[in-house]
């Protein structure tokens, strides 16, 4: 083995609080070859990005300090280097790139003079080389007019540009090192499909050696050489790709790798049964649904078709999946059924009353449907407790009587699998998984024949998605639920519903039972989509982006 | 792998620091409370009684802040004021909080039309100068307290609409708001149970510190002959009727002057301490 360019030893960092100290990383030890991939995995809070910040000594408190171990770099020590030197370090050395590029990218600084600051402080090049520079760059992280683009902000772009564009602030100071935090989890399928492959290129082109950072363990398969999963602060285990995906040894792993939803790969015999029961009235019709929204000033006026003609119908029973990318209008037609977006055109039947028919339709709409959003913190009133929260909701409700109301709180947290000690509970005090479950619960209260689930599992960590998911498909089955879930995750709708629905700007391009859309896709951008999906199988690679429109480019190809 | 149904509670722990200043503004503006509530019994002399013999003593034993022009001390005059200027800075505040919270959680979740017309309101009156306008008002009620706090009222509850409504149109986009419509909850439920509560912190906190401004106010107005009539005890009525023997008897002016920074500092301390603890600042 070459000798490491990178090499922890026992890093060990804790936090001094009030009640003394608490360890956060845990004689953590690992090494990092030159043009290595190491994949650094485990769920949020197991002290990934903290390991990640004190590589570079920048640790996000001031109360947070290394208490041990040593970080040597080419021979190095960092841990005891003047801060100085550690400036140099920093983007020179070890260049970080992060999850959301919005807040990473100085939103009134040019792209490429964010780029060209790097260039003239670590290579100490003058204004015209460093610019001459930062186009190379620009064009080397697939900016397709770098000259000009240069001269953009970065509101000019999209997410997967701006990431390209950080990606390219991280290279121009040349580091050994890059250090890719969560880099895909903001960005859709597809996006996310192009960036991995950009920094495998730049990984093969320049040598660089790369720490990835994410939950998503399909991403490690396909692009790390070595894995190393985190849990509580310690490293729990670390090794070769495919030997540590084959054979786990520790618990924790083995339960991320069972949680991981992966696309189920046997081609699936077409049914030809029909899913609607004759003479049904469907719960949800919806047909040549438009919704616009203006857009523009004063005096350039326009409008946005975020749905744009959706004829879609939903049957009492049934468990509809709506996939698609972010702007693809999913939110917004779950949004229009509900009665909570205004509709432009069209209608939508609701158990057969068109629900723009006045206020005492859209007032049995609330009585008989609830909607569990995605992300769990925000979704909950953070000033009322569950049991309060719970209570409020079947108060105003007024289906069951005064006195049962607690009882009835006890019963719902019961079904969500919280238990009644969180009766009392805050949502600051909760997990996101928990804040979840009391979402979900909040919308039982309902007792509604129709929920929708908007990204309801997007912000949670892989083992904590799958739990959500396995209680849908509980309540589902218990409660004879008729649910639309929208997800961008491809594979957990096909691992819960019976039916999906893909969208596209607008527009509804393809509709059909699961196992058969997700392993026959007609639409070439189901199929792109589809091809997208990193698979946790190494050997199952993600697709070049020329194969990726066409249909045949499906997880079978190889 | 089952999730973790004990996490610990993930309170705020407040250093000491943070709670220290808190609880220190809650001690001193209680001290204040109690010598508002006790001042008959506390205060050695009648505050108005005049005594020929005893005029602008420096501070002895027997009047330790000293006496004034007309022979009254002035140590019985501060604990009495306190009474006065408690309530004016109270009072000067519960109103316009009250009012501009109410009209500010209104326009904020409303918005279009009602937003505007509150709006505009508030913009007229910021476009005159906050203290022509409060004597105005006061000038044609006539003077006394009643007048100041009507004035106070009408004048000051801008600055908590302005601050409410800021909050209100974050808040309605949440999803929580999102979600109480969804589940039919009243508009009213979702404004003054949902949202306003988490709105609130930041103008409990201004209220805090708009205390202090009251009381200043309400001194400058008494100083101004509009406000508390002699020879009532009040602070700004007594350094204004001191200012004539600033040089000669500082004494007169120096306590009660004192008696305003220790309570607006109450007030301040108070109110950074809520700041912390709301994490208003984060």
């Amino acid at each position: 083995m070459i000798a490491a360019l990178l090499k922890v030893t026992d890093l060990t960092v804790v936090h001094d609080g009030d009640g003394g100290e608490r360890t956060l990383l845990d004689a953590v030890s690992l090494d990092l070859a030159p043009g290595e991939v190491l994949g650094l995995v485990g769920e949020s809070g197991s002290g990934k990005s903290l390991l990640c910040r004190s590589l570079v000594r920048l640790l996000p408190s001031s109360r947070l300090r290394i208490s041990g171990g040593s970080i040597t770099l080419s021979g190095r020590e960092l841990t005891t280097a003047p801060e100085a030197e550690m400036l140099a370090v920093r983007g020179g050395e070890i260049g970080m790139i992060f999850q959301n590029p919005s807040s990473h990218l100085d939103p009134v600084m040019r792209i490429g003079d964010q780029i060209t600051e790097g260039i003239r402080f670590h290579q100490r090049l003058d204004a015209k080389a460093a610019r001459a520079a930062a186009v190379d760059i620009l064009a080397q992280v697939g900016f397709p007019d770098p000259a000009r683009q240069y001269d953009s902000y970065p509101h000019e772009f999209s997410g997967g540009m701006r990431q390209r564009a950080m990606i390219g602030a991280a290279l121009s100071s040349n580091p050994k090192i890059l250090i890719a935090d969560e880099p895909t989890t903001a960005l859709d399928v597809t996006i996310q499909a192009q960036i991995l492959r950009l920094l495998m290129d730049i990984r093969a082109r320049r040598g660089l050696s790369v720490i990835l950072v994410t939950h998503d363990l399909g991403i490690v398969a396909q692009v790390c050489d070595r894995i190393a999963v985190m849990w509580q602060g310690r490293l729990v285990e670390i090794g070769e790709k495919r030997g540590l995906l084959a054979a786990p040894a520790h618990a924790y792993t083995r339960s991320l790798i069972a949680s991981h939803p992966s696309l189920p790969e046997e081609d699936m015999p077409a049914k030809a049964e029909e899913l609607r029961a004759p003479g049904a009235v469907p719960v949800v019709d919806i047909e040549k649904l438009h919704v616009r929204f203006a857009t523009g000033g004063l005096f350039r006026r326009g409008a946005v078709d975020a749905v744009n003609g959706v004829t879609l119908r939903v049957m009492p029973g049934e468990t509809v999946g709506i996939v698609g990318e972010s702007g693809s209008g999913k939110s917004t037609l779950a949004r229009a059924v509900l009665g909570l977006t205004p509709v432009s055109s069209g209608t939508i039947r609701f158990d057969g009353t068109d629900i723009a028919s006045g206020r005492a339709v859209l007032g049995m709409l609330r009585r008989q449907t609830a909607m569990v959003f995605q992300d769990p913190f925000n979704a909950l009133n953070p000033h009322l407790t569950v049991g309060k929260m719970l209570a409020e909701v079947l108060r105003v409700q007024g289906k069951i009587e005064t006195a049962q109301i607690p009882a009835r709180c006890g019963e719902l947290l019961d079904l969500v699998g919280l238990g009644r000690a969180f009766l009392d509970r805050k949502p600051r005090s909760m997990s996101g998984g928990q804040c979840q479950r009391a979402g979900i619960a909040r919308a039982l209260a309902v007792d509604p024949k129709l929920i929708i689930a908007d990204e309801c599992v997007a912000a949670l960590d892989v083992t904590i998605q799958a739990q959500i998911v396995e209680l849908f498909r509980e309540l589902v089955e218990r409660m004879s639920l008729t649910l639309i879930f929208i997800a961008h995750d491809l594979a957990i709708v096909r691992n819960l519903c019976q039916r999906v629905v893909v969208m596209h700007r607008g527009v509804i391009v393809e509709e059909g039972r699961s196992e058969e859309v997700f392993s026959r896709p007609k639409h070439a951008y189901t199929a792109a989509l589809i091809a997208a999906v990193p698979h946790i199988d190494p050997d199952k690679p993600l697709l070049a982006p020329s194969k990726m429109a066409t249909p045949q480019a499906d997880g079978v190809a190889n | 792998m089952s999730e973790p149904l004990a996490t610990p509670a993930l309170g705020r722990k407040g250093g000491f620091r943070r709670r220290g200043t808190l609880a220190a503004g809650v001690f001193l503006l209680g001290a204040f409370v109690v010598l508002a509530l006790g001042a008959p019994l506390i205060a050695p002399y009648d505050p108005i009684a005049q005594d020929a013999t005893a005029r602008l003593q420096g501070p002895s034993w027997l009047h330790p802040f000293g006496t004034d022009n007309f022979g009254r001390d002035i140590l019985s005059r501060v604990i009495w004021g306190t009474r006065i200027d408690l309530k004016i800075a109270v009072i000067g505040v519960i109103f316009p909080f009250l009012i501009g919270t109410t009209l500010g959680t209104v326009a904020g979740f409303f918005g279009g039309i009602v937003d505007a017309i509150f709006m505009r309101l508030v913009d007229i009156i910021l476009a005159f100068p906050f203290l022509v306008l409060m004597l105005s008002i006061i000038a044609i009620l006539g003077p006394g307290l009643a007048s100041f706090y009507i004035a106070m009222a009408l004048v000051g509850w801008v600055s908590y609409a302005r601050l409410i409504r800021a909050q209100m149109l974050v808040l309605k986009n949440h999803d929580y708001a999102v979600a109480a419509v969804s589940l039919g909850f009243s508009r009213m439920r979702i404004m003054f149970r949902h949202l306003l509560p988490n709105a609130a912190a930041g103008s409990v906190v201004f209220a805090m510190s708009d205390a202090v401004l009251v009381l200043l106010n309400g001194s400058a107005i008494s100083y101004l002959g509009l406000g508390v009539q002699p020879p009532v005890a009040e602070w700004g009525v007594m350094v204004a009727e001191g200012q004539a023997f600033v040089t000669t008897a500082w004494w007169i002016t120096l306590f009660p002057g004192l008696a305003i920074v220790t309570l607006a500092f109450a007030f301040s301390m108070i109110g950074d301490g809520l700041a912390d603890l709301f994490g208003v600042h984060e």
